[in-house]
C-alpha cells in the first residue's frame, strides 16, 4: 500500500484524469467473487432495458437496424462474462471450450445460470442438411421479455436480440465467430403454453466447422 | 341477481382522457359507444376534481405537527371514491402521479380494494416497463390484456 | 534471472508489456537484458506465437507450460478463456545471451544454486511459481478488462495495474 501511496502524486500528474479514491483502494482490490451471489432486483433492471430499447430506437431506420443495435450493446458483455466466469470456478475445472458443443453447453448453462438463475431449456442442433452450422438454444421465457410488449405494427422485433448479444460476444470471444439472431416462436393462440418462446439462432462461420473437422481428425 | 362480479374498468390519465376501457361481463351494464365512454371519463375526472375542493373539514393547524419535532403534511384532500347505486358500485383509486382506477362491480363484491391494489400491480409491471408506452397515451399492451383478463375471469368464475 | 512479460490480444496485437529481474535468490530485481537482447526479445515472443495457437486446440489447460525455446530462452504461455495470452520470456543467468548478432550480453554471473528457480526454467518449481505468477496476472486482468469503458483488444494503459504485475513479479518470480 505504500507503494500505492507513493505512486498517487506522481501518478496524478502524469496520468491525466486517473482519480484515486481516498482510501487508496481501486476496483483492483475488490475481490471478483464478491459478487457471485449477489441478486438485483428484477424491476431495476426492467426500467433500465427499456430505456436502452428506447436509446436503440431513436433515429433508426427498420426493425433490423433495432435488433442490430441492441446485439452490439450485448456483445461486450458477452466478451466480459466468459473470462469473468472461467476464472470463477474452481481451479481444477478450468478449462477453455475446444469444440462447438463444450462452447454451447457452457452457454446454455454457465452463463444463462449466472444472468437468468435458470438452465436455458434446449439445446438443438439444426437438422436440415443444407445449414449443419446451425444451432439452436431454445428459451420459453427470456427474462427481457417479460414486461416487454411489442405493438402489432413491430410484431417482428424481439426485445431478446439484445441476449443474442450476449451470446454472440462469448462466442467470438472463445475464436467461434458466429451470428446469432433471436425469433419468437410462441404463438398467439389462448391455449399457447409459452406465448414468449424464443429461439436464439447460431450461425457459425464456415471457418470455424474447418476447423472442427480438423481436430476431429487429428 | 349477479353474484360478485366485476363489470368493468376504465383507466383515466392526469388530463382527464380515457386511456384503457375493457369490460369482462357483458351482461351486467349497458352497452355504450365508444364516444360515450370517452365523454364519461371526461365527466368523471371533473366531477373527482370538484369533489376534491369540497371539503368540509379544517385543515389541522400548524402548531401540532411542529410539537411532534417531525414535519408532517396533512393527507391531500381526496376526491370521490365510492359510488354507490342499487344495481352496481363504482369504486375510484387515485394514484400518486393521478392516474385514476374506476373499477365497476357488483354491489356484493368483496375485497374491491384488494383487487383494485392488484391492477395497479399489474399496470405498473406491465405498462410502466414496457419500452413502446408513452405516458398518457392510450394502453395497448398485449401483456397488460392478457395478465388483466386472467386475472378478472378467475375472480368473476369462482 | 531476467523476464520478459508481454499480454497478446486476439488479434496478435501486444496490449502490455513488462521487463522485469527476479528478485529472489539474490537476485536485486534490476533487468539483466543488454539493449540489443530486448529488441531480440520481442520477436522471439511473438514468433512463439504459432506454437501456441497449434497447441490451443488440443489443449483444453488455462496454463501452457515452457512450450518453446530459443537458445536458452524459455518461453511459458497462459491463455485466457477470451483467446488472449500471457507469454513470458525467462533467461536463467550464467549463459550467453541469445544474440547471434554478437556481443557478449551483460548477464552477470550471480552464483546461484542449481536448485533455484532462474536456474532451472523447467523445473516443477519454476512451472508452479510461474502458474502462480499468471495466475495472479489473470485476475487482475479480468479486473481491467470488467470496465465499461475497456473495448476488445485495447492497450492496458492503466498504471495500478502495471504495479500489480510488477508486485506479482517480485511475489513469485
Amino acid at each position: 500500500m505504500s507503494h500505492l501511496a507513493a505512486g498517487k502524486t506522481a501518478g496524478a500528474k502524469e496520468a491525466a484524469g486517473l482519480r484515486y479514491p481516498s482510501n487508496g483502494k481501486t476496483i483492483y482490490h475488490r475481490p471478483l467473487n464478491r459478487t457471485k451471489t449477489a441478486e438485483l432486483s428484477q424491476s431495476s433492471f426492467a426500467y433500465l432495458f427499456s430505456e436502452m430499447v428506447t436509446y436503440a430506437q431513436r433515429r433508426v431506420t427498420g426493425i433490423q437496424e433495432l435488433e442490430k443495435r441492441l446485439n452490439l450493446q450485448g456483445h461486450p458483455i458477452g466478451l466480459k462474462l466468459l473470462d469473468l466466469l472461467l476464472i470463477r470456478e474452481p481451479a481444477r475445472s478450468q478449462t477453455r471450450p475446444l469444440n462447438i458443443i463444450s462452447l454451447l453447453h457452457f452457454i446454455k448453462i454457465n452463463i444463462w445460470q449466472h444472468l437468468f438463475g435458470r438452465q436455458a431449456d434446449r439445446l438443438e442442433k439444426s437438422s436440415n442438411p443444407d445449414t449443419p452450422d446451425e444451432y439452436m438454444i431454445v428459451d420459453n421465457e427470456p427474462l427481457v421479455n417479460a414486461y416487454v410488449s411489442v405493438p402489432r405494427e413491430m410484431s417482428q422485433l424481439n426485445c431478446a436480440a439484445f441476449v443474442a448479444g450476449i451470446i454472440e460476444g462469448v462466442c467470438d470471444g472463445a475464436a467461434f465467430p458466429a451470428r446469432v439472431t433471436a425469433h419468437s416462436v410462441g404463438g398467439k393462440e389462448e391455449g399457447e403454453m409459452w406465448p414468449g418462446k424464443t429461439v436464439f439462432l447460431v450461425k457459425f462461420q464456415p471457418e470455424v466447422l474447418e476447423r472442427e473437422a480438423l481436430i476431429g481428425r487429428a | 341477481m349477479f353474484f360478485r362480479t366485476i363489470f368493468a374498468l376504465i383507466i383515466i390519465n392526469k388530463a382527464g382522457g380515457l386511456i384503457y376501457n375493457k369490460t369482462f361481463h357483458e351482461a351486467g351494464l349497458n352497452k355504450i359507444s365508444t364516444n360515450d365512454y370517452l365523454v364519461l371519463a371526461g365527466t368523471f375526472h371533473g366531477v373527482h376534481a370538484i369533489t376534491t375542493r369540497l371539503n368540509p373539514v379544517k385543515a389541522p393547524s400548524n402548531r401540532t405537527s411542529m410539537q411532534s419535532g417531525i414535519l408532517t403534511r396533512p393527507d391531500p384532500p381526496s376526491g370521490l371514491e365510492v359510488l354507490e347505486s342499487e344495481n352496481f358500485r363504482l369504486q375510484c383509486f387515485t394514484t400518486l402521479t393521478g392516474i385514476k382506477f374506476l373499477l365497476f362491480t357488483d354491489t356484493t363484491q368483496a375485497n374491491v380494494d384488494l383487487t383494485i391494489r392488484r391492477i395497479y400491480e399489474m399496470y405498473s409491471d406491465y405498462v410502466m416497463k414496457n419500452p413502446f408506452y408513452q405516458l398518457e397515451m392510450p394502453i395497448r399492451c398485449d401483456m397488460f390484456d392478457r395478465k388483466l383478463l386472467s386475472y378478472i375471469r378467475e375472480i368473476n368464475n369462482r | 534471472m531476467s523476464y520478459y512479460f508481454a499480454v497478446i490480444g486476439t488479434q496478435d496485437n501486444p496490449l502490455f508489456e513488462y521487463e522485469f529481474g527476479t528478485s529472489k535468490q539474490g537476485g536485486d530485481g534490476q533487468l539483466r537484458f543488454s539493449d540489443q537482447v530486448r529488441h531480440l526479445n520481442q520477436f522471439v515472443l511473438h514468433s512463439s506465437l504459432d506454437i501456441v495457437e497449434e497447441i490451443q486446440w488440443t489443449n483444453g489447460q488455462l496454463y501452457l507450460k515452457a512450450m518453446d525455446k530459443f537458445f536458452n530462452s524459455y518461453i511459458s504461455c497462459f491463455i485466457t478463456g477470451g483467446n488472449v495470452k500471457f507469454l513470458l520470456l525467462h533467461q536463467p543467468p550464467g549463459a550467453n545471451s541469445s544474440n547471434v548478432i554478437g556481443g557478449v550480453g551483460g548477464i552477470a554471473a550471480t552464483t546461484t544454486r542449481s536448485t533455484s528457480i532462474g536456474a532451472n526454467p523447467t523445473s516443477p518449481q519454476t512451472e508452479e511459481a510461474v502458474k502462480n505468477f499468471f495466475t495472479e496476472v489473470y485476475d487482475n486482468y479480468v479486473k481491467a478488462i470488467m470496465s465499461p469503458f475497456y473495448k476488445a483488444n485495447m492497450e492496458i494503459k492503466s498504471p495500478v495495474f502495471r504495479s500489480r504485475v510488477a508486485a506479482a513479479g517480485r511475489k513469485y518470480l
